[in-house]
């Protein structure tokens, strides 16, 4: 009897602290929520998604943006509502506050932070695990690459889930190799830059032919679904996200899969500054750098880092991109790690200047660009996150990501 | 001198934390002061040439680590090099195995290039990681050399050795030094070999020290003003007091 009870006070204290919360002006206020959940009732992510068909999103890159594709998908193709993650919030208190919103909705779209996979596997017993890839990322928070694949190893084991998986990515191949079921997808193979070594039994990974094969045997099971292997990192999260609709038994119309190749998915947004739209990319490690990069086109680029928590502490990473895309441009490094950056670019013979703030680099480059040239920007995680708060009035550089 | 030639050693296994960086930040400020340089680049498997200048090896994982630690073993040409008055910069994982021991990747102590004493081991203690200051020993007046650390092992250096600096904020070696009264040592210096756990990468964050590599080698430099790098130590220096 007090069980029942205490999920919907739970529930209830839940949503008023998140309405105290955005009226304060302190952001969205879905974090607060879920914590204020889980201080009621400790086990609300287990009742709440009793009988509830929940599939988990994660991996370095393209959570968000694979998170909001796989909803809309299984929305469009089924009959049932579906509930999703909207603001990257994707720990336990975030998810908690996505599943007492609508606890009656079947399906259920939840990114998932990379350690706290295994927990939240435990916890909400998924039918469906989409594993995107695995790269080097906020190192002095997660330790190695290997540490987070030799994490989820041991937590996936049993035969309720499925993991839907980029086998190309030998963490990944690693880490569902005690799993019941997997689904593999390849895109014709291309070295990963962390994995010169082998996950499983550490030596030599032979990267011949852009493939990875190890005398350990990883590498050699045979993928379900060979994708095209032009997609960018977008374009093959997306495709990860139509196979695992497939599985929960979305009908998915073929022109929505041609649509990929056209144009994927991204993190971009057009920041307004002055007169002018300004479009921004997040990118947040060497790999999100360095498809960022190879997708601007404009002369005039603005360049933003900081080295907050989220974003890795540790700049040093920002060595190992090669900038050379950004020579003969015009390039202004701001942020608060914009002097780490600059050194960096300058270093590799890149003209770069200095300035306080995105909107005073924007202006920076506004005497040189022309009206019709465009101004691009990349900007690290709680850069761009300031920008997307600035956008939406709010003071609190937090939005609502729970970390 | 012709020219200078850098060797950067198992890049693939050896450069998880930037530290590739190293060489092109010695290459930049070598060619500002009109020195001609070349990088070589030794993959796995390859052998290690004997005639460099300055070798660089960079952090890596623990895996890697061990690969890189037995190809080493098995291809004296690092050791080699030494003896022929070549330089060592050793960062992190590099560090941990041109000492005497350390641990493989399954915690069983195996045997270093012994290029330095310094002997790794791991602890319960949690992990080094965060920013790191250092006074560099051989000049408590110098400029503090900074950079950030990311390691589970601690390393002990013999009694006979001279750390690299000690450190004012950080974890460092993370083990006191016989007779270093209560200091904590940061790295080791020997001969041209140094050591250290500073990322960054250590030579973009820290000139100085990029040039005393480069001098170790070629002898006294003429001044080089680069104002961007200037600004960018002085603000990780000056993050200390914050």
């Amino acid at each position: 009897m007090l069980g029942p009870l205490r999920l919907s006070l739970a529930a209830r204290a839940g949503a008023l602290a998140s309405q105290l919360s955005q009226a304060a002006g302190k952001g969205r206020g879905e974090t607060i929520q879920g914590r204020v959940i889980l201080g009621i009732e400790p086990d609300a992510l287990q009742k709440l998604s009793v009988g509830r068909d929940i599939i988990l999103v994660s991996g370095t890159n393209g959570k968000t943006t694979t998170t909001a594709f796989l909803a809309r998908i299984l929305s469009d193709g089924t009959d049932e509502n579906v509930s999703t993650s909207e603001f990257g919030a994707n720990m336990s208190a975030g998810i908690a506050t996505v599943l007492a919103a609508r606890p009656r909705n079947r399906y259920v779209v939840l990114e998932c932070d990379e350690l706290y996979l295994p927990a939240m596997c435990a916890a909400l017993r998924p039918k469906v695990v989409v594993l995107l890839n695995l790269s080097r990322d906020q190192l002095h928070r997660t330790g190695e690459v290997r540490k987070v694949a030799n994490l989820w190893r041991g937590s996936f084991t049993g035969d309720e889930m499925t993991f839907v998986i980029n086998r190309d990515d030998p963490f990944l191949e690693y880490a569902v190799a005690d799993a019941g079921h997997v689904l593999r997808v390849t895109f014709g193979g291309r070295k990963h830059p962390d994995a010169a070594t082998c996950p499983s039994c550490s030596a030599l990974l032979d990267w011949s032919k852009n493939d990875y094969r190890c005398s350990c045997g990883l590498g050699t099971s045979s993928a379900e679904i060979r994708a095209d292997q032009r997609l960018s990192g977008p374009g093959r999260n997306a495709v990860l996200a139509i196979e695992a609709a497939r599985l929960m038994g979305a009908v998915v119309p073929v022109q929505v899969q041609t649509d990929l190749t056209a144009e994927a998915p991204d993190r971009v947004a057009s920041y307004r500054v002055g007169n002018r739209q300004i479009q921004t990319r997040l990118a947040k490690n060497p790999e999100s750098w360095r498809e960022s990069l190879a997708q601007i086109s404009a002369k005039h680029v603005v360049l933003s880092v900081n080295a907050r928590g989220i974003d890795g502490r540790d700049t040093s990473w920002l060595w190992d991109v090669d900038y050379s895309s950004l020579l003969g441009k015009q390039v202004v490094c701001t942020g608060e790690r914009r002097k780490d950056v600059a050194y960096r670019l300058s270093v590799q013979g890149i003209d770069v200047r200095l300035a306080d703030s995105f909107a005073l680099a924007a202006q920076a480059l506004e005497s040189d660009a022309s009206d019709h040239e465009p101004i691009e920007a990349i900007a690290s995680y709680t850069a761009f996150q300031d920008l997307a708060a600035a956008a939406l009035g709010l003071n609190n550089a937090t939005t609502g990501v729970d970390r | 001198m012709s020219k200078l030639t850098l060797v950067r050693l198992y890049h693939d296994l050896l450069g998880t934390y930037g530290d590739q960086g190293n060489a092109e930040v010695l290459m930049y400020r070598a060619r500002a002061r009109g020195l001609s340089v070349q990088l070589v680049e030794v993959a796995p498997h390859e052998q290690v040439p004997t005639s460099g200048d300055v070798y660089l090896l960079g952090g890596g994982e623990d895996g890697p680590q061990a690969i890189a630690l037995d190809m080493l073993h098995k291809n004296s040409g690092l050791n080699r090099a030494v003896e022929n008055g070549a330089a060592i910069l050793a960062v992190c994982a590099g560090f941990q195995l041109i000492g005497t021991s350390l641990p493989d990747s399954d915690g069983n102590i195996v045997a270093g290039l012994g290029l330095v004493d310094a002997s790794t081991i791991y602890t319960d203690d949690p992990r080094c990681v965060g920013e790191l200051f250092v006074t560099p020993a051989d000049d408590a007046a110098g400029l503090l050399l900074t950079g950030f650390e990311n390691h589970q092992g601690r390393t002990q250096i013999g009694s006979t050795m001279q750390p690299l600096g000690w450190v004012e904020s950080g974890f460092g070696n993370g083990l006191l030094q016989a007779e270093s009264d209560g200091q904590v040592p940061e790295g080791i210096v020997h001969g041209k070999v140094i050591g250290t756990y500073m990322h960054g990468p250590v030579l973009a964050r820290n000139p100085q020290l990029a040039d005393r590599i480069l001098e170790s080698i070629v002898g006294k430099l003429d001044p080089f003003m680069d104002p961007l790098a200037e600004a960018f130590a002085q603000e990780r220096r000056e993050a200390i007091q914050r």
